[in-house]
């Protein structure tokens, strides 16, 4: 049966610059944990659901391919160094091309890639993130969703990523806990009704009090 | 370890008494509210996510109707709805999870019951690598493939799907009977317990009544009416375009009651419908270009491995399959109602036959063809001596000596029969107060046998009176009325 189902493929990037270090990492091991029993203990979510990390700091690195739940093993996250976003949007591009599967006339293809970017800063390399951002809101390779925490944030370049864009107080464990949660409760909700219309925005969680959405 | 004290709050409700519940940091989030216990966690206190709708009249005016008017929990002598006695009422509220009550302060919201625990699994309940405590039996666990990391004794056995698939049919019955339509049925939101073979409609609270309340969500994928995924593109007032509704509802049900029997969907087959993109491809395969994975015409979406299928379900829900997912597939008109579910689902019941085999999956399978008795989940075979049916006919009134197919029955030893086998005009729903065994099968050496237990006035092949305690020798081809009731019906002995 597995041929006729499609997965769900979900990429994590997060950042693990310097600023991220202490409390903040250590909120975001616990949270992938914590992300990882909330959708293995939801079928759909089981059967369907593909994880990823991919990491930013001085460079940008896949640190867990793409993986079903059941297998999915925890990275080490360590915090230091600049903020690579840029690297990580490119290493993000071709790790879809070789790990998402298209539709085929003889295969059921993988849905659109659902991708969480968490940042706490100004990305750092600058020319690659213009290089980027360039047509990613055209191509539509992905649901793109930016969430920023604490006020070293830059809105305005989030939004050159994606039209999804929230903000969270600080990256505290109490508020990278709600993250992950919410993180849980979007992927939930898009195994059950992702787009019974081709081509429509993805549903969201409702997202937790104290989040703020960019306009 | 210092225990964090839990925060109390308290809700005042309509009827102004008070009701404490534990205000949690990340309360669990649905599309619309939001969920606290009580402290004995026997109730749900669900506050709304938005303003706009705490305050919205027309949601407050739905709910007081749903608690009252329509609340088929509740006696009508209890402001319940319509007909509702306290025995239906009690029946009912085993299979929903109904609002209880409203709470006016600290904000508008609602308070259910939490469902019954057999409906959380416990932490022996998944294999090695998962741990499912406390988690709800979302049907999906028991027909897909994550099945596979639950423990055997989760999984149930075809009798007692076959047995949680007539409460659910029934439920939705008792909705549509009063005009509701639940308009979001699907494996989230009908939990089951394959184990006891029961079953809980829950997320009552956005019930449409045609007319009078709107639906407010196009349902869950999977469980949405084709017609309604083909036209959501259309705006909310465009007269085509189609919304939930109780024709919508039978589509979700006979998905339900497939995944339950078969444990596949009825639309997910290998067919590709469209290579342009994932999304077109699967909003052709549950919207405007629906194939049933079992449709007789067109085996585009057929698996190539199929080995039970709706035929092996017996005739009754063969029929009501293929009018569901072929003719009413796209033609909501012609979908079976409900109560057509129930009634073939209940006659169904009296065909199972124990499977011979212990290895067996299911355990249970509907013997409808006394020359064919195989086991169409793991092939065993019922020796012919071993196989009887019995039909039940029912007289025409006011012609003498004519009679009516109104059933047949698998027998196999130790079998109970109920007052529902003898007499015409009885039948097993939330009406019925008389379960009590009234005779049973017994075969001992190569003969059947049929033994009162309780039966008044039970008659044998000859006429003679069979008191409680004896027995009816049932020979091939007789053919005698079970009791001399006015009701009672004829028996015809069908032999394999």
């Amino acid at each position: 049966m597995s041929s006729f189902s499609r997965r769900l493929p979900v990429y994590l990037l997060l950042d693990c610059s310097g600023s991220m270090s202490g409390e903040p990492i250590e909120a975001v091991r616990q949270g992938i944990k914590t992300l990882l029993n909330e959708l293995k203990g939801d079928p759909q979510a089981l059967e369907t659901a593909c994880l990823s990390v991919i990491t930013f700091a001085s460079v940008a690195q896949q640190t867990s391919p793409l993986t079903e739940l059941m297998l999915f093993k925890e990275p080490k996250l360590e915090a230091s160094g600049m903020t690579a976003l840029g690297g990580a949007l490119k290493v993000l591009r071709e790790c879809i091309d070789k790990e998402v599967r298209k539709t085929t006339d003889t295969q059921k293809g993988d849905w659109r890639p659902l991708v969480f970017i968490l940042t706490d800063g100004l990305h750092t390399d600058e020319d690659e993130f213009d290089r980027q951002v360039e047509n990613l809101k055209t191509l539509k390779v992905a649901n793109i969703i930016a969430v920023g925490a604490g006020p070293y944030v830059d809105q305005a370049s989030l939004k050159r990523i994606t039209d999804n864009v929230l903000l969270m107080n600080s990256a505290s464990a109490g508020d990278m806990a709600k993250f992950f949660a919410w993180v849980s409760g979007s992927i939930k909700v898009s195994s059950k009704s992702l787009d019974a219309k081709p081509g429509a925005n993805i549903q969201l969680a409702p997202p937790p009090q104290g989040f703020t959405i960019v306009p | 370890m210092a225990r964090k004290k839990k925060n109390v709050a308290k809700a005042i409700l309509m009827d102004g008494s008070e009701l404490e519940y534990v205000v949690s940091d990340n309360p669990p989030r649905g599309g619309m509210k939001h969920t606290y216990f009580t402290p004995n966690k026997k109730f749900a206190v669900q506050f709304f996510n938005e303003d706009k709708d705490a305050n919205s009249p027309l949601i407050r005016a739905r709910l007081e109707n749903i608690i009252g008017l329509y609340n088929p929990t509740l006696p009508e002598s209890e402001g319940g709805a319509m007909g509702n006695t306290e025995q239906t009422a009690k029946y009912f509220s085993r299979l929903f999870c109904w609002p209880v009550a409203l709470v006016e302060l600290p904000e508008f919201g609602i308070v259910c019951p939490t469902y019954p625990p057999q409906f959380f699994f416990d932490k022996k309940a998944s294999k090695a690598g998962l741990n499912l405590a406390g988690k709800d039996k979302k049907s999906t666990w028991f027909t897909s493939r994550t099945s596979r990391f639950l423990e055997k004794g989760e999984l149930g056995t075809f009798q007692t799907m076959l047995r949680l698939s007539i409460s659910l049919a029934r439920a939705v019955r008792r909705l549509h009977a009063a005009g509701l339509s639940h308009s979001d049925l699907s494996s989230n939101n009908v939990l089951i317990d394959p184990k006891t073979g029961s079953c809980v409609v829950i997320d009552i609270d956005s019930l449409v009544v045609p007319g009078l309340f709107p639906p407010e969500v196009a349902g869950t994928k999977g469980y949405i009416a084709p017609e309604v995924s083909a036209t959501m593109e259309l705006p909310l007032d465009s007269p085509d375009r189609k919304l939930p509704c109780a024709a919508t509802d039978l589509f979700a049900l006979p998905v339900l009651l497939y995944e339950y029997l078969l444990k596949r969907h009825p639309l997910d087959g290998p067919k590709i419908y469209s290579t342009a993109s994932t999304e077109e491809d699967e909003f052709l395969q549950y919207g405007p270009k629906a194939t049933f994975v079992e449709n007789p015409q067109d085996t585009s979406n057929r698996p190539p491995d199929l080995q039970v299928t709706i035929h092996d379900l017996g005739p009754l829900l063969e029929k009501l399959f293929l009018q569901a997912f072929v003719d009413g597939m796209h033609d909501p008109d012609r979908r079976p109602t409900a109560a057509e579910w129930e009634r073939a689902l209940v006659k169904t019941w009296d065909l199972l036959q124990p499977c011979p085999n212990d290895q067996c999956s299911a355990q249970w399978f509907v013997l409808h063809d006394v020359n064919h008795p195989v086991c169409p989940f793991c092939g065993a075979r019922i020796a012919p001596q071993d196989v009887l049916h019995l039909r039940l006919k029912r007289a025409i009134r006011g012609r003498r000596g004519q009679w009516n197919p109104v059933g047949e029955i698998n027998l196999y030893d130790q079998m109970p029969l109920f007052a529902w086998h003898f007499l015409a005009n009885t039948y097993p729903d939330e009406k019925m107060t008389d379960r009590t065994m009234r005779a049973y099968v017994s075969h001992q050496n190569g003969e059947w046998y049929l033994v009162n237990g309780s039966l008044s006035g039970m008659l044998s092949p000859r006429g003679s009176m069979v008191p409680p305690g004896q027995a009816v020798w049932l020979r091939q081809g007789e053919m005698f009325p079970a009791c001399n009731h006015q009701d009672a019906l004829l028996l015809e002995v069908l032999k394999g």
